[in-house]
């Protein structure tokens, strides 16, 4: 599903170069769940950025459900984020439109047909079990709903992948431990997860397998 | 598709607020401005048509000719260049003529002790000669002609007329010109509004994967909504304005010009307004700035 080979990246130039990933290299499996661990500025966000094409290596290969992410043309990243689901720490709702209206948008202007966006919304709601509240604003819900409607949004287009970066970061343990749930979920359905947090503790508790960074390097592969 | 994008578009004309009426009204402005001079260059168009066709240049002869005399002449004038039709005025048609046009005081013609009026030639040039230039070249012929002893005629106060008519078509495209320039800026702020109005949006739909056409067809909806609004207003304020004013501007019309009627836009020349209403708009809307994938 994913193959990143010897990828690195840095920004800015001359004194100002920063080098935000070296050499990292390691593949996830179709059906994987791994874990990406590491501290802020180790690199996790940029990585996940690279696997949606949000960036370019500076150099390296990286490769995402069959796509060459680095060679993809602007016309055809849409085809490959349409296989990818993404979570962000903030849940990211638009804030005018209920929740039932956040997930139909995104179907809709993805070509879904319009008789499929009720019951596909409808799926994903029940999935993440925010059915009941379906019609209500983003302002209206808890940060724990919050993020169980970005997770539906996420998988209401049936994503091969799902890169989670940081969604349990906004919540205490128990909203979290609720988002963890729903995302094991998503993944005992065959959506191949990877999931970047911060907090070494709920990547001991999750007992996957654990990419760690440190400084823009991949130390660890463990589980 | 096209549905929902047209919903997101409506919904971003909202969005858009006082701006985008602004924008809106400044189409009208600008295409009421437009089809107000459009109006008058037609009109004005009609008659000197009109008058083109009655261009007449009149050839007086020395003597009267006789019998086949006539016939012959005609045919001489006939294959002149430039001439359309002739017709032959005998001096006793030229003289009840005048009778007729001296109406009761015709009886003064009857105290003359001989005819004085000439027999004439009335050349209708062509539409083609019916031109200050054509009718010069017109009268240089029929003056070459040893029968004809004096001519007049020409075209020049119908040139005038279309020269009037050319300064109508363009100031009207100047004002018109301006003031779509003001609308078009104006749909594009508006445009520019919305766009960061919908950043959030925008950039979901980037992230999930919408194509670059479906993030800004909306937007391209938007102006072009804009625009058939606006010259579907300016139509309807030139339909009211025709309504309203051609019935009391006509009988001046008939007196000065010559015209029965004064005519409105064909259905052809209403949709293009519209299609340029709608083409201001969605120009307008093309160049907002927010490139999708920039």
């Amino acid at each position: 599903m994913i193959r990143l080979h010897h990828v690195g990246k840095t920004f800015g130039a001359g004194p100002a170069k920063h080098t935000a990933l070296a050499d990292i290299t390691f593949g996830i499996d179709k059906g994987e769940f791994v874990v990406l661990n590491g501290p802020s500025g180790a690199g996790k966000t940029t990585l996940l950025r690279l696997l949606y094409r949000d960036e370019v290596p500076t150099e390296g290969d990286v490769e995402v459900a069959g796509f060459d992410v680095p060679a993809l043309s602007r016309r055809r990243i849409p085809r490959l984020r349409r296989s990818i689901g993404i979570v962000f720490q903030d849940a990211k709702l638009l804030a005018g439109r209920t929740v039932f209206e956040n997930i139909a948008f995104v179907l809709r202007v993805i070509g879904t047909p319009r008789k499929e966006v009720t019951p596909r919304a409808f799926t994903a709601l029940k999935a993440v079990g925010l059915s009941a509240r379906a019609q209500a604003y983003p302002a209206q819900l808890s940060q724990g709903e919050a993020q169980r409607a970005s997770l539906a949004r996420a998988i209401a287009k049936s994503p091969q992948l799902l890169l989670a970066d940081e969604p349990t970061g906004n919540l205490d343990e128990e909203m979290a431990d609720e988002i963890l749930d729903v995302i094991e979920d998503i993944w005992q359905r065959g959506t191949t997860v990877l999931l970047a947090t911060h907090q070494a503790a709920l990547a001991e508790q999750l007992k996957r397998r654990t990419l760690t960074m440190r400084q823009g390097r991949l130390l660890k592969d463990e589980g | 598709m096209l549905g929902f994008l047209a919903g997101e578009a409506a919904r971003d004309l909202r969005r858009a607020g006082r701006v985008g009426l602004s924008a809106i009204l400044l189409i009208t402005l600008s295409l009421a401005a437009l089809g107000c001079f459009w109006l008058l260059s037609l009109n004005l168009g009609r008659a000197v048509e009109q008058w083109r066709e009655r261009v007449r240049v009149v050839a007086y002869l020395r003597e009267e000719p006789r019998g086949a005399g006539v016939d012959d002449l005609l045919a001489r004038v006939q294959a002149l260049d430039g001439v359309q039709r002739v017709r032959f005025v005998s001096r006793a048609e030229a003289l009840s003529s005048l009778k007729r046009s001296l109406g009761a005081q015709a009886s003064v013609v009857d105290q003359l002790p001989r005819n004085p009026l000439p027999a004439s030639l009335e050349v209708t040039p062509t539409p083609e000669a019916a031109t200050p230039d054509g009718t010069r070249e017109l009268v240089q012929r029929l003056s070459a002609m040893s029968e004809v002893d004096e001519v007049q005629g020409g075209a020049e106060w119908v040139e005038s007329l279309a020269q009037w008519q050319r300064l109508f078509q363009l100031t009207g495209l100047g004002v018109g010109a301006v003031l779509a320039l003001a609308a078009i800026l104006t749909v594009t702020t508006a445009t520019t509004l919305v766009l960061h109005a919908r950043r959030d949006e925008m950039e979901i739909m980037r992230l999930v994967g919408a194509t670059e056409a479906v993030i800004r067809l909306p937007l391209l909806l938007q102006g072009m909504t804009q625009g058939l609004l606006g010259a579907a207003l300016a139509l309807a304020a030139l339909v009211a304005a025709h309504a309203v004013f051609a019935p009391r501007l006509e009988p001046l019309l008939t007196l000065t010009l010559g015209l029965a009627r004064s005519v409105f836009l064909s259905p052809a020349q209403m949709a293009l307004l519209l299609a340029g209403g709608a083409m201001l708009g969605a120009f307008g809307g093309l160049l907002a700035k927010g490139r999708a994938y920039s």
